[in-house]
């Protein structure tokens, strides 16, 4: 019967285990205890059955559903010797993402860890700077400048405003009564009635998503946001971040390496489209459909960082946007163009049919724009 | 007569189309798997494509006993695993004489049985194979909660301070749905098996409408199953799923159509689209959607 036990026959679960390995191989996270779960998985059915040598792995070494194509591929190379016939998009990616490393110069954060001394003395030096560097646009920025700008911010926090969840935590002046401690107290007094203790709900973060246009016309601000972006993500733990530029990818994963520089390298090669058109509505809407429907902006702030220079059809920005603001809590809006100036006119297409849904637009184009988004955030509830 | 547990794959997917469930080789090899090997099954998938149905439908053809928790933000030990009644021991405390409580017993009856209230998850692990426990959309509740779930999940086992460790003989079949509205943690995933279920072939669709909704005319059926296709290809904020499909057959069949015309979507729609931005996505082209043309 059914009994969770690995088969005797040797070779068919080495066959199993080299399967395993293969999809490793391909970037799936597979432990042995899923490769144990995929051999008695297969105990009870049929090893000569391609369908249920198919399915047991699927269900047993798959966990999630981006995954499922990975396992397709492999599977169908390993136990049907198919020849990869990659797609040919995904080519075209393959030989973009080694061109975009090229691109992505970014100057080291952390110079060596040798010299420390020297580094912090150079700091001090920033710190008398900083007052100069922080008005200066970032496009007029020197690469040493720029360097020690990201150092400054760095140590930035980024900290979304709270929201009253549903969860309750013991509190000396709170709202409900909390009788499984009143009733511990009281027995503790041998049932001589105690105070009465109280909890009261408790305040959360509310989730912060950055959505960073990447193309051409933002290159230049798109490396400091990605570089803002990643201590956004360290200090806070629900931050998701977007980059587009022809087309949107999530890139809230190659941020979570931990030196900034590989977080940034690892988020270069996952944006293909780096300095190509953009295509805001499209991207925009690919967001609302993919991710902000699924409730991943649902109650939060979604700060938007592009110059409004779309493209596509005004139209399907104005409906993404139109969604986007009701989805999410608020929307920020960072454009460059808007410079230091308070009498900003939006002038692209894109921004003037975006504006309506906006709450709040700021300019991101230099430090103290981004202070001020900083210090802006934790007021919007 | 109801069997224990399925020998094959393809006994179980009979024994599911007993109970009116059309699961395909996919899903029928995973619950299959779960159900051998006493692993909890994580099922996502779109919205309506019955992932809740399917424990119901577990519970039903072998004769177990469903025990649903429906996850919400906040939920607690208190609702999910036990609680006690402070009331009753309250008024226990109150009957009780001085001298009853320097007695040992008497408190100790204070956290007893007696005084314990069962929530879902203590319920199913009491009933162990007895039960199918359905943890309806865990990506609801937040992620302090999947915490709470990990030791049941891998050892089926609760600990009660005051009482001790519960464990279930044999473990009761769990079912997990998510919608994704956000990424479950892995170590919660680590401990289940994994299907996602997508939409079903409009042949299939057909089917299961002719299950799920007995006596609706087949025709029909064909061309609201042609339909709902097309709408799912309109890239619309809310695609309908297999669940609207049998509402919009139903609510076709109760007005008494036989025919699907641009008229008759536009009377009908509300049973499938239920966004106003796609509302007017389809009504800009109801013969479209109705006939295809």
């Amino acid at each position: 019967m059914g009994s969770p036990q690995v088969p005797d026959e040797a070779p068919f679960v080495s066959v199993l285990v080299a399967f395993a390995d293969e999809l490793r191989g391909e970037g799936l996270a597979v432990g042995s205890g899923d490769v144990l779960s995929y051999c008695s998985a297969m105990a009870p059915l049929d090893p000569a059955d391609l369908l249920d040598l198919y399915w047991a792995g699927r269900t047993t070494m798959v966990t999630r559903r981006d995954q499922i194509p990975v396992y397709d591929r492999a599977f169908k190379r390993f136990f049907l010797d198919e020849v990869d016939s990659l797609p040919e998009p995904l080519r075209h990616t393959i030989r973009n993402a080694a061109q975009t490393q090229s691109v992505l110069q970014v100057p080291a954060t952390e110079p060596g860890t040798d010299d420390r001394r020297d580094q912090e003395a150079k700091l001090g030096l920033v710190a008398s700077e900083a007052e100069v560097l922080r008005n200066k646009a970032f496009a007029a920025c020197t690469p040493d400048e720029l360097a020690s700008l990201r150092r400054i911010m760095a140590r930035m926090r980024l900290a979304p405003p709270k929201r009253r969840t549903r969860r309750t935590s013991p509190a000396r002046d709170g709202r409900a009564p909390d009788p499984r401690r009143t009733v511990r107290e009281t027995m503790r007094m041998h049932g001589e009635p105690s105070k009465v203790f109280w909890r009261e709900r408790r305040l959360r973060l509310r989730p912060l998503i950055l959505i960073l246009d990447v193309s051409g016309s933002m290159a230049d601000y798109s490396r400091h946001l990605l570089q803002f972006a990643y201590s956004a993500k360290r200090a806070h733990a629900r931050v998701e971040v977007f980059c587009f530029g022809t087309r949107l990818t999530r890139i809230t994963k190659a941020l979570e390496r931990r030196r900034v520089d590989d977080a940034m390298e690892q988020a270069a090669k996952t944006v293909f489209d780096w300095e190509g058109g953009t295509r805001i509505g499209a991207s925009l809407a690919t967001f609302v459909r993919d991710w902000g429907r699924r409730g991943v902006c649902r109650g939060g702030i979604v700060v938007i960082c592009s110059d409004g220079l779309d493209r596509g059809d005004p139209h399907v920005l104005a409906t993404a946007m139109e969604r986007l603001s009701r989805l999410c809590h608020r929307v920020v809006w960072m454009n460059p163009h808007k410079g230091s100036g308070q009498s900003f006119q939006p002038s692209t297409l894109g921004m003037m049919v975006a504006a309506p849904f906006v709450d709040i637009l700021l300019s991101g184009h230099n430090l103290r724009s981004l202070e001020e988004l900083a210090a802006t955030l934790p007021t919007l509830n | 007569m109801t069997v224990d547990r399925p020998e094959t794959v393809a006994e179980l997917t009979r024994i599911l189309r007993q109970g009116g469930y059309l699961a395909d080789r996919g899903l029928a090899t995973a619950l299959f798997v779960a159900m051998s090997l006493d692993r909890p099954i994580l099922i996502e998938g779109e919205v309506g494509v019955g992932k809740t149905e399917v424990a119901k439908v577990l519970a039903s053809v072998f004769g177990r006993r469903l025990i649903r928790l429906q996850c919400y933000e906040g939920i607690d030990t208190n609702q999910a695993l036990y609680e006690w009644d402070y009331a009753r021991q309250m008024l226990q405390i109150r009957a009780l004489s001085e001298r009853h409580l320097g007695d040992d017993t008497a408190v100790d009856t204070l956290f007893g049985p007696k005084f314990l209230l069962e929530r879902p998850l203590l319920e199913a692990v009491r009933a162990g194979d007895q039960a199918v426990l359905l943890i309806d959309e865990v990506d609801r509740a937040d992620d302090e909660f999947e915490a709470f779930l990990l030791e049941i999940l891998s050892d089926f086992q609760i600990t009660i301070p005051e009482v001790g460790t519960i464990k279930a003989v044999r473990p009761p079949l769990v079912v997990l749905t998510s919608n994704r509205t956000r990424e479950l943690h892995d170590a919660l995933k680590r401990r289940c098996l994994y299907h996602w279920v997508g939409y079903p072939s409009p042949e299939r669709e057909v089917e299961i409408i002719l299950v799920r909704a007995p006596g609706v005319s087949e025709a029909l059926t064909r061309k609201v199953v042609a339909a709902v296709n097309r709408l799912r290809a309109l890239d619309l904020a809310k695609p309908p799923g297999v669940a609207e499909t049998i509402d919009w057959v139903r609510t076709l069949e109760v007005l008494g159509e036989t025919d699907l015309d641009a008229r008759t979507v536009d009377e009908t729609i509300g049973a499938v689209v239920k966004e106003r931005d796609d509302l007017d996505v389809v009504r800009a082209n109801l013969d479209g959607i109705a006939t295809g043309a």
